[in-house]
């Protein structure tokens, strides 16, 4: 482990024929904040830092998903090799060794701050909560130069207060396609993988050839299996990689200097409708009620 | 047994109003398990026999009826409230049973501010008393993580106890009086006086019976003035569990009584603090409350001992707190978890249990060792200690394991059983207690006889006693 620069012998072999890069993000775990907890930080935003960090959903299930195409893929007679990606400081390698115990060939973090500014509290804020626009051009680059990668799947969006364009945003940077709301991948061979996702007009799936990105949305798959201890003591000495935003030739300070917007406060509506609770002996009695009370009118009018 | 399903069926339907005598099948299925073998409810699997009917009991009289109709046909009976038990004392070990569900004795009767003392029926959920003592500033002092869900017939038949319970004391330190009825019909209420010395504490007969002597109609409890602005919290971490509990010990023999007293171990703490303990980090963290000079020299007095052991640092108390206000447990965290269960095959069960200041980290090593060495599958196994006495504590063995090559039916006997063994082999090897706060159930009955040793015969002979004809909650505290 270590700041090192790009390890060109990390570079995966010919032998893999399909490599899936997945992206995460540590999110703070909202539900686990009271509603008077919603404190504004002096920052601006919600006091988040005392609160557990958890994978962000979608990107879990990104990350599940991932792992269980290259068990298909394998099935298949091909090879899907499995990188994950956490534009984040040290409070994601928890997470990136527990992906690594999955079986994930590589896992990497890039610092969130320019190389040496690097904020290592654990738990600390990451600095790029709200940029959209560096995090997309870390993934790109990462995906390009170092991995190599011929899909990149990540969830559709993190949590309250995001921008939601991180997965268009690194489409864009690679020049490929970006399906979104994708809930199931599975490869056909080593070019075309079938990928079902949810449109306007509802569910289709369909059948892809060449690089792209999934932006993966409520799949029904929506938590990452668990590695044994075993497997843990198996691969604990595979390195987490770290790698500089600038190794990757993206300068965080210059490109932040242009994401001009900045959220500096949140603020949930209140949508809470009033309800009656219906008294009665019996459930017979409550229907009757309700029925009564409420629906006797609207049915008479319709 | 001298009835057919449907005679039992029929006769409880001449004791109470026929509606009460549910028999849909979804319900009698689910109604076979708890916890214990909640994989079984989640896959939808079922290997328990089911009971006959589940009957809504809502008056004492009735239940008092219905216990008479079961004991004449030598029916067995289970007790049943918020239905959280975790050592399978709902699960029905015998066909056609009979579950009298409390649920709906659901009438918080009085609360006395001026005795500080409140009475309740069976099946009011504890949530809902300690929110209306709350109104008045009072607390009940319970604070089960299942205090959303649990109710009250369930926690005192089970000797639950709660988070603030180095304070407060377990259940069987706030119940003050209670109604309960026998097999036979009869019922007897026990008066809620401040302590008397007319013989033995006979509340002990069915605090924590689990439904195998008696059925709980009404419980009276404590009250204490609430003065949550008071509360301070206090957080350290540190490298070995030895010390946490040298900690903890410290505190407690000192004479200090902070409302929470915890240790993590490694593994607990990463499912908890992960955002700010390193991957070996144990934590030890504290809670003072009460008037505020109180919590206030409590906290002192905690802080100064913990000082004289330099391992352990110091965190923001704001984490501690934080975590705090998230730990019970409400249906909606229930059904995520066993979303992420029938997804994951990765089930998370615990067992707890208590031992002296001398034994504790011995069993904890020792356990825990065994338990990776000897079972598969393992993703976590560790625990906390999270209730303190002067002479020793509780450890509340947190594991989860993938359950691989078998179905949810086997999940139990491959590796449930076989962990609850070793932890109860190497609890009792050392003079500790197997059972802390869940109650015996089912699942920890084979080991009951060596739990008491020569005491057993008090034990056993309340059972012949009260209940000579074992209709009540058969399998549960004594093994079929
Ligand atoms: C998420 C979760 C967290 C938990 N946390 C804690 C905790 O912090 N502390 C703790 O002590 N326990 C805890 N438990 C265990 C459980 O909540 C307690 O054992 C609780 O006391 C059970 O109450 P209940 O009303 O749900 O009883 P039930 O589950 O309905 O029954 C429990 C046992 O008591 C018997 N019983 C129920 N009602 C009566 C009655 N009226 N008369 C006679 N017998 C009766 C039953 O036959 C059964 O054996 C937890 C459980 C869960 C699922």
């Amino acid at each position: 482990m270590g700041m090192g620069g790009l390890n060109t012998e990390a570079i995966p072999s010919q032998m893999s024929d399909l490599r899936v890069l997945a992206c995460f993000k540590a999110t703070p775990d909202f539900e686990a904040l009271r509603e008077a907890d919603w404190a504004t930080a002096a920052a601006g935003g919600v006091e988040t830092r005392y609160v557990r960090r958890v994978l962000n959903c979608f990107d879990e299930s990104a990350l599940e998903l991932a792992l269980r195409l290259s068990e298909t893929a394998a099935r298949r007679g091909v090879r899907a090799e499995l990188g994950a990606l956490s534009v984040g400081g040290r409070d994601v390698e928890p997470y990136l060794k527990t992906l690594v115990a999955l079986g994930y060939e590589r896992a990497t973090r890039v610092p969130p701050e320019a190389a040496g500014g690097e904020s290592e509290v654990a738990g600390g804020e990451s600095g790029l909560d709200f940029a959209p626009g560096v995090v997309a051009s870390i993934i790109a680059a990462y995906a390009q130069r170092v991995a190599h990668s011929d899909l990149v799947v990540l969830g559709w969006r993190s949590g309250p207060g995001d921008s939601g364009t991180v997965p268009f945003r690194v489409a864009e940077a690679l020049g490929w396609p970006c399906l979104t709301q994708v809930t199931e991948v599975e490869p056909l061979s080593d070019d075309r993988l079938r990928v079902a996702c949810v449109a306007d007009d509802g569910p289709l799936r369909l059948t892809l050839r060449g690089p792209c990105v999934l932006a993966v949305g409520n799949a029904v798959v929506s938590h990452l299996r668990v590695p044994t201890l075993k497997d843990r003591l198996a691969r604990r000495h595979r390195p987490i990689e770290v790698l500089a935003a600038a190794d990757l030739g993206v300068d965080i300070a210059a490109q932040r200097h242009r994401e001009t917007c900045l959220p500096t406060g949140f603020e949930t509506i209140d949508r809470s409708r009033r309800g009656v609770v219906i008294e009665g002996q019996s459930p017979h009695d409550k229907a009757q009620t309700l029925f009564d009370s409420r629906l006797r009118d609207i049915m008479e009018t319709l | 047994m001298d009835l057919s399903r449907e005679g039992v069926v029929d006769g409880l339907q001449r004791i109470v109003e026929p509606g009460d005598v549910i028999t849909d099948e979804k319900i009698l299925i689910e109604s076979s398990v708890d916890n214990f073998r909640k994989l079984q409810n989640i896959f939808g699997v079922h290997t328990m026999p089911v009971p006959a009917a589940v009957v809504m009991a809502r008056s004492t009289e009735k239940v008092a009826a219905i216990l008479r109709f079961a004991d004449r046909h030598g029916i067995n009976v289970i007790p049943r409230t918020g239905g959280t038990a975790t050592e399978g004392g709902l699960e029905s070990a015998v066909p056609d049973s009979i579950v009298i569900d409390g649920s709906a004795m659901n009438e918080v009767v009085n609360i006395d501010a001026y005795n500080m003392q409140a009475t309740c029926q069976c099946g009011v959920p504890l949530q809902v008393l300690e929110d209306r003592v709350r109104e008045l500033g009072l607390t009940t002092g319970h604070s089960p993580q299942s205090k959303p869900v649990a109710h009250m017939g369930g926690l005192v038949a089970t000797r639950s106890i709660g988070q603030f319970s180095t304070l407060y004391g377990g259940i069987e330190d706030m119940v003050v009086g209670l109604e309960a009825v026998f097999p036979n019909g009869a019922v007897t209420r026990i008066k809620n006086v401040p302590r008397r010395a007319a013989g033995p504490d006979i509340r002990h007969v069915v605090i924590g019976n689990e439904g195998a002597l008696c059925f709980i109609t009404e419980v009276t409890v404590k009250l204490f003035p609430y003065f949550p602005e008071n509360n301070v919290f206090l957080g350290y971490t540190l490298k070995d569990m030895k010390t946490g509990f040298e900690a903890l010990r410290a505190v407690m023999v000192n004479g200090y009584k902070p409302s929470v007293a915890r240790v993590y171990d490694p593994g607990d703490a990463g499912l908890h603090f992960s955002h700010f303990v390193a991957d070996d980090d144990c934590v030890l963290l504290f809670m003072a409350e009460g008037p505020a000079g109180i919590a206030k020299a409590t906290a002192a007095g905690v802080e100064g001992i913990v000082a004289a052991f330099p391992e352990c640092t110091r965190v923001d108390s704001a984490y501690i707190e934080t975590w705090f206000n998230d730990l019970c447990w409400g249906p909606d965290k229930i059904t995520a978890e066993d979303e992420r269960i029938r997804q994951t095959r990765n089930v998370n069960r615990t067992t707890e249990i208590s031992a002296d200041w001398s034994s504790i980290n011995d069993i904890y090593q020792a356990a825990r060792a065994r338990i990776i060495e000897e079972i598969p599958d393992i993703t976590m196994m560790g625990g906390h200690s999270s209730h303190s006495y002067i002479n020793g504590t509780n450890m509340y063995f947190n594991y989860f394991f993938n359950v691989v090559d078998v179905g949810p039916a086997e999940e139990t006997t491959k590796y449930y059983l076989p962990i609850i063994s070793i932890i109860c082999e190497e609890t009792l090897k050392r003079g500790g207690s197997i059972v802390h706060h869940h109650g015996i159930g089912k699942a920890r009955a084979p080991w009951v006889k060596d739990e008491y040793g020569s005491s057993y015969y008090i034990l056993e002979t309340l059972k012949q006693a009260f209940d000579p004809d074992g209709i009540m909650n058969k399998g549960t505290i004594f093994p079929l």
